[in-house]
């Protein structure tokens, strides 16, 4: 993509910023023994707070997390939490096998990012900077809302 | 990409249930797993130490390890509880039929006769079924932790049903919250792992160094009424 100027020949920038966003988001699935049973949004929500009470107390249940979407269908999620809050999120939803006494796996799909190692799934966030006009000509939102 | 392994799946003679385990452990991206049979033998009566069924016996197709082109493979465990270190006798027959061996302390004293080479597992399913087992299991694995530093340990999850087994990076996410670091938790689920089997290996082969292959005797009587060269042609025994 050539500047209509011609002055400089124009070049591009990959730039990935792993801090971009305080947040970190959290692709999951809740599979259940029973596969037809279904829940609401307001009921996800409530059952991963008493998850993140039961492991980590009040001060898990404090812990700030959004629900960005949901298809009840198929018991899909999109979780938001801040990336301090992310190894207790995750951990309590890996630590929670019961719903009602019925058996449940929480299946983390994807995690925007991981500490250190690579991921298996979606790459990082990342924007392209047109070098010449240091604009912000594109972003990748993958799955994500775009950054704020 | 790294290697994961989970090296205790519980084995039930539900065919179907241990068809599941498997299969879900496929799809989570396990490129390795282990059925463990467990073993516990009791002073007063003598029992057999159980055999290892054959894994195409249980499982018709092995399925394909998610991210991979490989199937998934599938090992033969065994543990054995006790007390006494006297009862363990590692080169017995019995436990050659096994590709890896475990023991299961329930006393103190055996801890002191542990050698080099040695994993510590922890497994993860106790946590995930109960309340108060979940805090021993915390509580037992951040005892470990500063103890062995972190190095030579495993994560397991013991299931017994698929809705057990948790993905290879939930698990090291697991691993921190019981006092890992970063590189160690994903260490303790591939490359330690890889270690064991390894170490396991030189058990049945002299350190390592030969290991024997049982040749076909029908493939030796083929090739000596063929037009090979006599040179060629393989000795009958």
């Amino acid at each position: 993509m050539t500047s209509v100027e011609e002055a400089e020949p124009s070049g591009f920038q990959r730039v990935v910023l792993t801090n971009a966003s305080p947040y970190q988001y959290l692709k999951i699935r809740l599979v259940l023994e029973d596969e037809r049973s279904r829940l609401s949004d307001v009921e996800l929500k409530s059952f991963i707070i008493a998850g993140l009470k039961s492991l980590h107390g009040e001060v898990g249940a404090a812990l700030n997390f959004d629900v960005l979407k949901y298809d009840e269908e198929s018991l899909t999620a999109l979780l938001r939490v801040y990336s301090r809050g992310l190894v207790k999120l995750w951990s309590s939803l890996t630590l929670q096998g019961f719903y009602q006494n019925q058996a449940c796996a929480f299946r983390v799909l994807q995690v925007s990012r991981f500490t250190g190692i690579s991921s298996l799934e979606e790459p990082l966030i990342y924007l392209l900077f047109h070098v010449t006009q240091k604009k912000r000509i594109s972003h990748f939102p993958h799955y994500c809302h775009p950054l704020p | 990409m790294s290697v994961f392994m989970d090296l205790n799946l519980l084995f039930s003679e539900d065919r179907t249930r241990l068809q599941n385990l498997v299969e879900t452990a496929a799809h989570l991206g396990f490129s390795t797993v282990a059925v463990n049979y467990v073993f516990e033998p009791s002073a007063k009566k003598k029992q057999e130490v159980p055999a290892p069924r054959p894994i195409n016996e249980l499982i018709g197709q092995l399925p394909v390890v998610q991210g991979r082109s490989r199937p998934i493979r599938v090992l033969n465990r065994l543990t054995v509880v006790m007390s006494d270190a006297s009862h363990f006798r590692p080169n017995a027959p019995e436990y050659r039929r096994f590709d890896l061996l475990a023991v299961q302390p329930t006393t103190e004293k055996l801890f002191h006769a542990i050698d080099r080479g040695v994993v510590f597992e922890i497994s993860y399913a106790a946590a995930i079924r109960d309340a108060t087992m979940r805090r021993y299991t915390i509580a037992n694995a951040v005892c470990l932790m500063e103890s062995c530093k972190g190095k030579n340990v495993i994560l397991a999850s013991a299931a017994e049903k698929a809705l057990e087994l948790r993905g290879p990076y939930d698990i090291i996410n697991l691993g921190q919250l019981f006092g890992l670091s970063d590189s160690d938790s994903k260490e303790s689920v591939s490359s330690t792992c890889r270690g064991v089997l390894l170490h396991a290996e030189t058990r049945k082969t002299a350190s390592g160094v030969v290991f024997t292959m049982k040749i076909q005797q029908e493939a030796l009587q083929d090739s000596a009424d063929s037009e090979a060269p006599a040179a060629k042609r393989a000795k009958a025994t």
